[in-house]
């Protein structure tokens, strides 16, 4: 579906849906927290202008909201991405020993949090590569390759 | 100082005049120059048409210190200055961000095969010659 919507509007689009359905789910919820949903679909469409605004600039950062990024920029993107993957697992971890220690309720989307990141980890091993390891090609061949410095 | 190895007899451009001018007023300042011989100098840098005529000018001023920068392993930077080519102008004919080139220029990223192969293709070098400058010094 993204390769119908140019590259400069794919993120300022996920961005504008996204604060739309957080909007939505605070109307739809209704009580006296409604008007939410007010400063939320504001904000959507604004930061989705601004990441527009920024897709144009030549920088990095324009370049990963345009989604035109080059391999160095894919590089910086996908390392943030680890890191915020990584510290949002240490505070989900740190959440559920706490959860635990004062016999809360809410443990379990600690826990939820976790099992996703674990499955995701586990998802990435077996869709990158994992499992092509092969067999050594000396075992194919039965010609035992020997290094020339031990032999 | 200005003037290259072998490159004595081609043509100097704006660039190379500014890049001795700077010499000079670097000099001057560091009070290597007097005024009138500093002006003198700079109008023969101005008329220089050469390598070798603007080597005359600075021939006799230290190198400036190398700036403190990460040590390079690419060619890339000295390929494109010989060249006179622009980093926005290297990136588009890469597909790559000026920003990446920056980065490959200034050793804080290594590219990948593919990128490296096609640098050393537009330079008409060999990927070994691009980025491992010690192979050709011993070689040399």
């Amino acid at each position: 579906m993204m390769a119908f919507i140019p590259p400069r509007l794919r993120k300022p689009a996920v961005i504008a849906a996204a604060g739309v359905l957080f909007g939505a789910a605070w109307l739809v919820r209704g009580g006296p927290l409604w008007w939410i949903s007010i400063p939320a679909l504001i904000a959507a469409p604004a930061r989705a202008i601004f990441l527009y605004w920024g897709g144009g600039q030549d920088t990095d950062a324009g370049a990963l909201a345009a989604s035109h990024a080059d391999e160095r920029q894919q590089l910086l993107s996908l390392r943030s991405r680890a890191l915020a993957c990584n510290l949002a697992v240490i505070a989900a971890f740190i959440g559920l020993t706490a959860a635990i220690a004062v016999k809360a309720a809410w443990w379990w989307p600690f826990l939820v949090i976790l099992g996703i990141a674990g499955l995701g980890y586990l998802l990435g091993l077996l869709n990158y590569g994992v499992t092509e390891a092969g067999t050594p090609d000396d075992v194919d061949t039965r010609h035992q390759t020997r290094s020339p410095v031990n032999s | 100082m200005v003037e290259e190895e072998g490159r004595g007899d081609l043509r100097a451009s704006h660039a190379d005049r500014e890049q001795a001018i700077e010499m000079l007023k670097t000099a001057f300042t560091q009070e290597r120059l007097a005024k009138d011989e500093f002006e003198v100098r700079v109008g023969q840098a101005f008329a220089a048409r050469t390598h070798a005529q603007l080597a005359v000018v600075t021939a006799d001023i230290p190198a400036p210190p190398i700036p403190d920068q990460p040590p390079s392993i690419s060619r890339v930077r000295e390929q494109r200055t010989r060249r006179e080519i622009s980093q926005a102008e290297l990136a588009e004919a890469l597909g790559v961000s000026r920003q990446t080139v920056i980065s490959i220029e200034g050793g804080r990223y290594l590219p990948s095969l593919p990128l490296a192969f096609a640098i050393a293709r537009f330079f008409d070098l060999t990927v070994d010659k691009m980025f491992d400058p010690e192979e050709e010094e011993a070689g040399a």
